[in-house]
């Protein structure tokens, strides 16, 4: 699958931009990259290409949740295999992350060639990436969406029973009205304004108890759905985030 | 250009993976983009700096994951992934 491409003009000539791409970390963007490594060096002396191997040790915090999948590592590695070719003056690096390969794979090629417009001035720069993503990734979205509906029934749950509670004691507390009012029925014409009255505000406190009672069961419900919903966005917005950041972990070369 | 160098995974072998990277970089602009040389000059430097990372990157495992790896983008086909059926 695809994930996405880009392109960038870089202002600078392409010898330029090739020389500062192996002298690139560390800069004060990139802090995650610790570290950079040659594995691996050849010029092939029929093509006249120059091709690399590096290690590129990226540190980022791994979100808590996540590391009981990945063992709490915070250092994720990718391998690099650059290509330089003189003579057509392109560079192409091809990256693969090797922490959680298992999840998934994210294999990104760049690509630095002179510009069309002005090949002796500017560099394009053309990155696109393509992920991967195994069983076990799949595994941890139905565990994501488990827990979520397993929350949303608790707090459903709660909610049901919070308003039975409060509907048993308006239920109590009308009785006690209607007592009332049958007690005093029988009295004199004279106290029955006092009655009415008294009776009046009972309803009128039952029915703006009930009316709160019902705003407030309606107000966490709205909130239990929209946690539930929230959370479970941002739980894949980040598995995704984190996953494709940690594995590519240099990502956005640019 | 020109700013801090970048380490090594291995602290105990930034110094001598410093010291090849000037090198290249010099051989890289002065001769290579040049068209001057395609003979790695740095050879010494380079034995040195690989023997110390290799060892390290033997000790904390992180050489079978770069195998695992390169065997779907191996160095001899430019780290072009080969076979995208896997799985």
């Amino acid at each position: 699958m695809k994930l996405f491409s880009s392109q960038h003009d870089f202002q600078y000539p392409w010898a330029s931009v090739t020389a500062a791409n192996w002298v690139k970390y560390p800069n004060e963007v990139s802090t995650h990259v610790v570290a950079v490594d040659v594995l691996r060096r050849e010029v092939d002396h029929t093509t006249g290409m120059l091709i690399t191997e590096r290690l590129i040790t990226c540190e980022q915090p791994i979100p808590q949740w996540l590391r009981c999948f990945v063992g709490g590592q915070n250092r994720s590695y990718v391998r690099e295999v650059s290509t330089v070719d003189p003579s057509a003056r392109t560079l192409t690096m091809r990256s693969c992350n090797l922490t959680m390969s298992n999840l998934l794979k994210v294999y990104e090629t760049c690509v630095y060639k002179p510009s069309e417009s002005d090949p002796d001035n500017q560099t394009t720069f053309y990155q696109s990436a393509e992920i991967t993503a195994y069983a076990t990734f799949k595994r941890i979205c139905d565990k994501i969406e488990d827990w979520s509906v397993e929350r949303f029934d608790q707090n459903a749950k709660k909610g049901k029973i919070g308003f039975e509670s409060v509907l048993k004691l308006l239920d109590e507390k009308l009785d006690i009205g209607n007592k009332f009012i049958d007690e005093v029925s029988g009295k004199t014409v004279g106290v029955i304004h006092d009655v009415s009255d008294k009776t009046v505000d009972v309803i009128n406190e039952v029915s703006d108890k009930t009316v709160d009672v019902l705003h407030e069961v309606s107000d966490k419900t709205v909130v239990a759905i929209s946690d539930v919903s929230v959370k479970t966005v941002g739980v894949l917005g980040h598995l995704t985030q984190g996953l494709v950041s940690i594995s590519s972990g240099i990502f956005g070369r640019g | 250009m020109g700013n801090a160098m970048s380490q090594s995974v291995a602290p105990e072998c930034t110094e001598l993976k410093n010291k090849y990277d000037s090198c290249f970089n010099s051989w890289y602009t002065d001769k290579f983009l040049q068209g001057k040389s395609l003979q790695n000059e740095c050879e010494g430097l380079w034995d040195d700096y690989r023997e110390c990372l290799e060892a390290y990157l033997i000790k904390k495992g992180i050489k079978p994951m770069v195998d695992e790896t390169a065997k779907d983008a191996p160095f001899e086909e430019k780290g072009e992934l080969q076979s995208k059926e896997k799985k």
